[in-house]
């Protein structure tokens, strides 16, 4: 599954930055991301709850920012796996900030998703609109946060 | 958790164990001695694990076992043997409509009902009944000719 | 690990407890959706409250006005086959004819089916193409909600925790208007890539009313008050008609998935619809 979109965000590409690599920030954004942990400053772990109606899934994921080029361009890896189930995720995302007048930042992110296992064979057309909106809610979450602090 | 159910099977009690997740398909299979009943899908669609539960054609694998404790459930096992085989079977035998035989348990099964229902079924009739199950080798043709052999003795 | 518990109630208030008592509980009808997921490994109940022996789920009542109450627990076969429609009420037996195969509409339920609100299902654009609402019930009482209304996102409907669906109203449809369910599925049986449901009144040629509403094409079922409207006045095939379709393909949220790509099923939308209004539209004088 692919996925691409962008936002605007009222903040400097430097402020931005500073938010979207901090797994707090992500965090309390993300709705159902829960105990993020920091293992190195460059990865960490997480739990990610996703609700389709009486479906239901826990991932555990560890991310990994393989590519930084800060205020610009961040690009990470990762993996995950729900519990004792056998569903397996595994994304490749790519962020860029783009600088729009030193005050306001465009948000450009690209990800390319996987899931196998049962979430796999529940077919994705259903997932990929449930990460859309989270997708959404995340960038509004961000916008709002990044833009009262 | 599991827990004791008594199943009434092609006239008998078989007590078994079942959890709540548990399908009659796997019981039948797996605790009553009845493999004849087959899993294909496990959803619902292909119609291999076709069973008569109170008469009436139903999936083995979409209907759990302790959901069945007061229901009579007839199998393959129960519509007849090789050596006094229903007027289905017997039609399927000598039409030689059988190729891998996967799908045949579940065809007897829902041509039995369908014939018990209508006895005069025509074709058009015979392939809407038989429309809940696959044959995955494709042999529909004889197979149809053989329910309609069957619904021809039968009224005569 | 909960104890996991299947219990049959002989009432209703029984199974309404048992649903309140057992958090995470879910209820059993006919387990032609929901033991496929149990079997999929996707829904995981704690315990399951089965409604077989509850006989006022079951049945049909016809009201003074014309309308219908079906219980939750009518099988698809009895709806396609045994229910005394009126008029556009017949939309629903063109849908419940339409679900999966003879042996699986010896088990499903009307309100099994509806409980899941699965996007290519058949039942819940016709209920919305025959503005019927749903009947639930809980602990606390009964409340009535609009089909438009019950049907929330993938998978969601209306019903809160403890609640269930115990029927269908379905109100009676305008005199001589007529019922339609049209359903695009790789084969007879599987769920929709998308289906209009529909309900229509002539006058003459033109149309007098309409009601449209489109299934497996987004989170719930698409009905336009815009697009019905378009319709009155014309005829089975005019402008208004592709108007219509198209606008309602703009609207609709389909997915990509192994039946059919997005773009695809936005692309049979007012194609489905141009079928479904010649299906129904009066017989030509002969020229």
């Amino acid at each position: 599954m692919k996925f691409e979109d962008s936002f605007v965000v009222a903040a400097s590409p430097a402020n931005v930055w500073r938010a979207i690599t901090d797994p707090g920030v992500i965090a309390s954004c993300l709705p159902g991301c829960e105990d993020i942990e920091a293992l190195s400053p460059t990865s960490y772990r997480a739990g990610i709850r996703v609700e389709v109606g009486p479906i239901k899934a826990t991932f555990r994921v560890e991310v990994e920012l393989t590519d930084q080029d800060m205020p610009n361009f961040v690009r990470c890896i990762t993996k995950g796996e729900e519990g004792t189930r056998a569903s397996m995720l595994q994304a490749t995302s790519e962020l860029t900030l783009r600088d729009i007048d030193g005050a306001s930042t465009e948000v450009a992110y690209d990800s390319d998703v996987s899931v196998t296992g049962r979430l796999g064979k529940f077919g994705l057309g259903v997932m990929k609109k449930k990460a859309e909106s989270l997708g959404c809610t995340f960038a509004e979450n961000f916008r709002v946060q990044v833009e009262a602090a | 958790m599991t827990e004791m159910v008594t199943l009434r099977v092609n006239g008998r009690e078989h007590p078994c164990r079942a959890g709540i997740a548990t399908t009659l398909l796997t019981v039948l299979r797996d605790q009553c001695e009845l493999p004849g009943t087959k899993r294909g899908c496990n959803q619902g669609v292909c119609g291999a694990c076709s069973v008569l539960v109170g008469g009436k054609p139903v999936r083995a694998c979409l209907t759990l076992a302790t959901d069945c404790e007061d229901r009579e459930v007839t199998t393959i096992e129960g519509v007849g043997t090789p050596a006094r085989p229903n007027a289905v079977q017997q039609a399927l035998i000598d039409t030689g409509a059988v190729q891998c035989g996967f799908c045949t348990p579940g065809m007897v099964i829902a041509a039995t009902a369908l014939l018990e229902e209508h006895p005069d079924a025509d074709i058009e009739t015979i392939r809407q009944g038989l429309s809940s199950n696959l044959c995955r080798c494709s042999g529909y043709r004889k197979i149809v000719e053989a329910v309609s052999l069957a619904a021809r003795r039968t009224a005569s | 690990m909960m104890t996991q518990t299947m219990i049959a109630p002989e009432t209703l208030e029984d199974a309404l407890a048992a649903m309140h008592a057992e958090p995470g509980s879910m209820a059993l009808a006919g387990g032609a959706t929901l033991v496929a997921m149990m079997n999929a490994g996707l829904v995981e109940p704690n315990s399951l409250v089965a409604l077989r022996h509850v006989d006022t789920l079951r049945g049909t009542r016809q009201l003074d006005d014309g309308g219908i109450e079906l219980g939750a627990m009518r099988r698809h076969r009895e709806t396609a086959l045994e229910t005394p429609f009126k008029d556009g009420q017949t939309v629903l037996s063109y849908a419940a004819s339409q679900i999966a195969n003879p042996t699986v509409r010896n088990m499903g339920t009307l309100g099994g089916s509806i409980a899941f609100n699965d996007p290519g299902a058949d039942y819940p654009a016709a209920l919305v193409a025959a503005n019927a609402t749903i009947l639930i019930v809980g602990a606390t009482g009964t409340r009535e909600v609009s089909a438009e209304a019950f049907f929330v996102d993938w998978y969601t409907t209306a019903l809160e925790a403890g609640e269930l669906v115990a029927g269908v109203r379905v109100p009676a449809a305008l005199v001589g208007s007529i019922g339609h369910y049209e359903k695009l599925a790789r084969i007879a049986g599987d769920f929709a890539v998308a289906s209009v449901a529909l309900q229509v009144t002539w006058s003459g040629d033109s149309i007098a009313a309409a009601r449209i509403a489109i299934g497996g094409s987004g989170p719930t079922p698409l009905h336009l008050a815009e697009a019905d409207d378009m319709l009155i006045g014309t005829g089975a095939d005019s402008d208004a008609l592709s108007k219509a379709g198209l606008l309602l393909a703009q609207a609709a949220d389909p997915v990509d998935d192994v039946r059919a790509s997005a773009d695809y099923r936005r692309k049979v939308i007012p194609r489905l619809l141009a079928k479904a209004m010649r299906e129904i539209a009066p017989a030509r004088e002969a020229a």
